[in-house]
């Protein structure tokens, strides 16, 4: 008996002693809050003992910031989400880690690869989408005798029914139009242009080609539905829209979530982007998306890279956009899925990516875009006719080509 | 002993000395620096010397020039009236009544609640269906779309600044209140003078050192404008409250072009300081008039 008490005793003192391997730390910065990503990064520690995941939430208001400050510094995290804006000038600085041979095997089963490569070389992975579409109030629209059971399917039904419901009495309004709303204006506009058949640059991206009547026409009846709604900054235009004032909106996933809580009783449906006719043009709309990312300077970037292959599986990508209600797997197909088949206005969300755009992944986008929204902005303010507008938008644009 | 006395000294001041060497003297010098390269953080390692490049092409910029004008008009339509409100308020609030602290308190409150969810709280007052237009429609007045018009989007946070600014420089003027002797108005009054002539020939003149202090202090604040614009308005509508400060923020954080940001940063330090020595060159000539 004492010999097995002494066994067992020095057994354990071994085992105490032998040098335990201490998990390697992956830093993630990520823009979720901790209760959306916290099971995701809990699994991926179960599935890999060696690995531990420090998270690091960050703001949509400091996180770029933040992100441009620790590359400076050259202590970057491991693994970084980025929005889809953001990614043309990290592209462009060369501090992203070209991830290439360890993401081709994924090519296929996800979209939205446009965000994070230059030419064949891949710098990140595409993880969860983000699109707008049209929502409708189904009350208002019954008020004003139209069919509530789907929206509008082309630019006059759309004028034509914001016109019906801006005539009901009660301080409502037929439209939203977006205003002054940086990054935002540009998503509610463009859908327009691009269904129009517009563009804003050649397919190169080495010259301007937003003058155009495509264009221009589109602008023309963007700023015609001021007459028929009323116009806002995207928030402002949401809560009206929750309040059941606001008949027909561009908006995006986030009411998903936020109509329930705050106006349950609310009637909506969600419907493609209108296209010019029936027989012309397209349901254009705007895509973006956020991006896993490591750098060139990250420590632990082949944890990183496992760490990002395990976020954009199809289940975890899902089980992300479950939890957050606001973006849509980049998985191909998602649609297809049991949870998006019994949310049939969530489903055409992600339908509407089959015809919405990314935006150009050139190192001068931000600006581009910011021209873009200046000049729409005055043509809003009636300082500008469209064909101005347009014409002066695709000056600037030039210009910033040249520059760079 | 005086040397022991002297290392005690850099000893008990050595966490300060330490923490602004750190963060204040070094990010200083070091955008001073960059602005006369073309620093950009993501990709520090090709930066290169630009001489005077940042600040000629910043002059040069209408965006620039557009952004100082809102500045100079927040500033001219801010300090004004928070100097004469804070004054007021200080006035009204400094002799014995019942109640007294409850009042310094609330009208210093809003000091004290931070900047990001005072803007938001205005701009929900402020919204097209908010508190003011509430209340403004049922008065029957019109109900403008304040943070929309460019007209109005300006003024509408001067409101605001002016608002949350007051009851900071109220205590600043309550401190300047009590430190004039109560023998001067007890003399004015047996002279025979009444409030107005009291306050203009004893409080206003014995109070000079602290309404500079607040003009320079205030001054200086709302050159640097900048939180309540991104909240609330981004720059827009139109640019017509895109001011300086958010200007460079635009300029370093969305182009990423940090030189060319720190050269406008400089060129607004620059203006700090003039506008600085102007009021000090004309309160004090007023001082050394008055001696």
């Amino acid at each position: 008996m004492k010999q097995v008490l002494g066994l067992a005793l020095a057994a354990l003192l071994v085992g105490s002693c032998a040098p335990q391997k201490k998990p390697q730390e992956v830093v993630f910065w990520q823009f979720w809050p901790l209760d959306v990503i916290q099971p995701l990064v809990t699994a991926f520690e179960a599935e890999n003992p060696g690995i531990r995941v420090r998270v690091e939430q960050l703001t949509w208001d400091g996180g770029k910031d933040k992100i441009t400050a620790a590359v400076a510094a050259g202590a970057p995290p491991d693994l970084c989400e980025l929005g889809s804006t953001y990614m043309p000038r990290f592209l462009q600085s060369g501090a992203l880690s070209d991830w290439s041979a360890g993401v081709a095997d994924l090519r296929a089963g996800l979209r939205g690869w446009e965000q994070c490569m230059v030419g064949d070389a891949i710098y990140g992975l595409p993880w969860v989408l983000g699109t707008r579409a049209l929502f409708y109030n189904k009350t208002l629209f019954a008020k004003a005798g139209l069919d509530s059971s789907r929206g509008p399917e082309t630019w006059a039904e759309l004028q034509n029914a914001a016109a019906r419901i801006q005539k009901l009495r009660g301080n409502v309004h037929g439209y939203g139009v977006s205003l002054n709303d940086k990054q935002k204006l540009f998503k509610k506009f463009m859908p327009y242009a691009w269904g129009n058949g517009g563009e804003i640059l050649s397919a190169g991206l080495d010259s301007a080609r937003f003058d155009s009547p495509e264009n221009v026409a589109a602008l023309e009846f963007y700023l015609g539905l001021r007459a028929v709604g009323t116009l806002g900054m995207q928030d402002a235009l949401d809560q009206e829209f929750k309040e059941g004032r606001l008949g027909l909106q561009i908006s995006g996933a986030w009411l998903f979530k936020q109509i329930p809580k705050e106006a349950p009783g609310l009637r909506y449906g969600v419907a493609l982007v209108p296209r010019p006719a029936v027989d012309r043009g397209t349901h254009a709309s705007f895509a973006g998306g956020e991006v896993l990312v490591s750098f060139q300077t990250s420590k632990r970037k082949e944890d990183a890279l496992k760490l990002a292959r395990f976020l954009v599986r199809p289940d975890n990508a899902l089980a992300l956009a479950m939890a957050a209600q606001s973006v849509q797997p980049a998985t191909v197909a998602a649609d297809t899925a049991a949870y998006y088949r019994e949310r049939p206005m969530q489903q055409v969300l992600i339908q509407q990516f089959t015809t919405a755009r990314f935006t150009p992944n050139h190192p001068a986008w931000d600006e581009m875009e910011q021209a873009i929204e200046a000049e729409v902005e005055q043509a809003l303010y009636d300082k500008k006719s469209a064909a101005e507008a347009v014409r002066d938008a695709n000056a600037r644009i030039a210009l910033l080509l040249g520059k760079k | 002993m005086r040397t022991h006395s002297r290392s005690t000294a850099w000893f008990l001041a050595s966490p300060w000395v330490i923490a602004f060497a750190l963060f204040g003297l070094y990010p200083f010098l070091f955008s001073l620096g960059a602005s006369f390269t073309d620093y950009t953080p993501l990709a520090p390692s090709s930066t290169r010397f630009v001489g005077l490049a940042n600040y000629t092409r910043a002059l040069n910029d209408p965006a620039f020039w557009s952004a100082l004008r809102n500045t100079a008009l927040f500033v001219i339509g801010t300090i004004p009236f928070t100097t004469a409100a804070a004054l007021a308020l200080a006035i009204a609030v400094q002799p014995a009544f019942r109640g007294r602290t409850l009042f310094r308190v609330g009208f210093f409150l809003p000091s004290v609640v931070s900047i990001v969810v005072l803007s938001l709280v205005f701009k929900g007052l402020y919204a097209n269906h908010g508190g003011l237009n509430g209340l403004l429609s049922a008065l029957h007045l019109p109900t403008p779309a304040w943070l929309q018009n460019p007209r109005t989007a300006l003024p509408a946070i001067m409101a605001m600044d002016v608002w949350s600014a007051s009851g900071y420089y109220m205590i600043i003027f309550l401190a300047g209140l009590e430190g004039i002797p109560r023998d001067l108005y007890d003399a004015a009054r047996l002279d025979g003078a009444d409030g107005w002539a009291r306050f203009t020939h004893i409080t206003l003149p014995l109070l000079r050192p602290t309404l500079l202090f607040v003009l320079v202090v205030n001054s200086i604040r709302s050159l640097q404008i900048f939180a309540e614009v991104f909240v609330m308005t981004r720059g827009g509508p139109l640019g017509s409250t895109t001011t300086v400060v958010y200007h460079l923020y635009e300029q370093a954080f969305s182009r990423f072009q940090l030189g060319q940001a720190s050269a406008v940063a400089y060129l607004l330090f620059v203006l700090s300081l003039g506008l600085a020595w102007v009021q000090m060159k004309a309160v004090g000539a007023q001082e050394q008039s008055r001696s």
